[in-house]
């Protein structure tokens, strides 16, 4: 059995989280930890080792944005990669997430293959044939 | 019998010695003829020998290249034959491929149903799970808002409730729109000029959900009846979506289904709930009513 990849899902929306937490249960190997907000997520993420991030923007205490840009500015998870899910769907909100140094930039409503796919591709795990 | 005259001096007239000359002449002549046409003979035996060689030499040329081009022909009559095998072959293999990519293909397309199956299971379970969370009626009226933004799009929306007496939809909640300046719908009033206002009212007269089909290009886009028991209390209306979003797909269509079957109830028991102070109903008094 290989090493487990990890994820940190930082969501407000307790659905969201649930909905998200859900899709990945359809990844093989992928533990999920949740975190409420950008502050949590910061918390959770100093505790432990995670190889992907999947943040919304719109949160209460600290946004999505705000996290990309403390960890793309901590030398421990620069390279982390982020996953930015949002309700802003506007070309400007998606450039400003990915020059701040997010990976992909999806947009709600979610569609769990779309998430379950960039999640794949960002772990660089192999996507089942056909 | 005559004897024949004037023919010279007859054999026995002439010496002996004139006559042997003479015989050997003529035999010598003989020779002479003889081996001249024995030569002619065998010069013209060795001519047609050398012209029969010649010939033999062409025919067998000509057999040698007939038979080159006889064996050239089997050769070929054999990769023809060759070549039709490999054909045949590659039909079947074809067929067999186009078998196998029907599978495939048949395996693509039911894989792709079962993550859309599973996609709105998740999504009901999801949508089910919050939406019978609490029994505060903020909280279900923020669980339904958020429900209907972040799994359906909804940019704008409100929640109408039935009164009654009034014989009108007051609305109670709303997402992306000022409450305050949403307008309460009398019912039965064919004189309402709001197209809103009209869809609203039909939807709740009717009980058919209004979901508009394809891309989304007028208001609202959706209006969806709250059923409790059998009669219509009320109705979700989506103004708007977000901006991604341009059309309903079957989940949503699902959604709305689940939200108009539980909503109703969901928010009167919130009431109750709310109003009651939360006390729990007694044993005997549900035992009674469940009778």
């Amino acid at each position: 059995m290989s090493v487990p990849h990890t994820c940190l899902v930082v969501e407000d929306s307790p659905m969201m989280r649930q909905l998200l937490v859900l899709a990945l249960s359809r990844v093989k190997n992928l533990r999920v930890t949740e975190a409420d907000d950008g502050v949590d997520g910061l918390r959770k993420l100093a505790g432990g080792k995670f190889d992907i991030i999947i943040t919304d923007i719109n949160m209460p205490i600290m946004d999505g944005l705000k996290l990309v840009k403390r960890v793309r500015g901590d030398p421990t998870h620069k390279d982390v990669p982020i996953i930015i899910i949002t309700t802003e769907g506007s070309n400007e909100d998606r450039q400003r997430a990915l020059q701040l140094g997010a990976n992909a930039y999806i947009t709600k409503p979610i569609q769990a293959p779309q998430v379950i796919a960039k999640v794949k591709e960002l772990l660089k795990i192999e996507a089942p044939s056909g | 019998m005559t004897e024949k005259k004037g023919r010279g001096p007859r054999r026995s007239d002439r010496p002996a010695a004139n006559v042997a000359a003479d015989l050997k002449q003529k035999r010598d002549a003989f020779l002479h003829t003889f081996f001249r046409r024995g030569a002619e003979l065998t010069d013209e035996l060795v001519h047609e020998n050398k012209r029969l060689r010649d010939e033999i030499a062409v025919l067998e040329e000509e057999n040698a290249a007939l038979k080159t081009q006889l064996a050239s022909d089997r050769a070929i009559r054999d990769l023809l034959e060759k070549i039709e095998g490999l054909e045949r072959e590659k039909s079947r293999l074809l067929s067999t491929v186009h078998e196998h990519e029907e599978i495939t293909n048949r395996f693509t397309n039911r894989f792709a149903e079962i993550e859309q199956e599973l996609e709105s299971f998740a999504n009901l379970y999801v949508a089910s799970f919050q939406l019978h969370m609490s029994l505060r009626a903020r909280a279900v009226a923020r669980n339904v808002k958020e429900l209907l933004v972040q799994l359906i799009g909804a940019r704008s929306l409100a929640i109408y409730f039935l009164d009654e007496q009034e014989k009108r939809l007051v609305p109670i909640t709303s997402e992306g729109v000022d409450l305050a300046i949403l307008p309460v719908v009398k019912l039965h009033d064919s004189a309402t000029s709001d197209p809103v206002g009209a869809i609203l009212e039909r939807t709740v007269l009717t009980g058919i959900a209004h979901v508009t089909e394809g891309e989304i290009t007028s208001r609202p886009a959706a209006c969806v009846p709250l059923q409790l028991e059998d009669r219509v209390v009320g109705a979700i209306v989506v103004y708007s979506l977000l901006e991604q979003k341009r059309r309903f797909v079957t989940v949503d269509r699902e959604l709305f289904k689940l939200l108009g079957a539980h909503l109703g109830a969901t928010l009167v028991a919130a009431h109750l709930w709310t109003t009651g102070d939360g006390r729990l109903p007694t044993p005997d008094a549900l035992r009674a009513m469940c009778a």
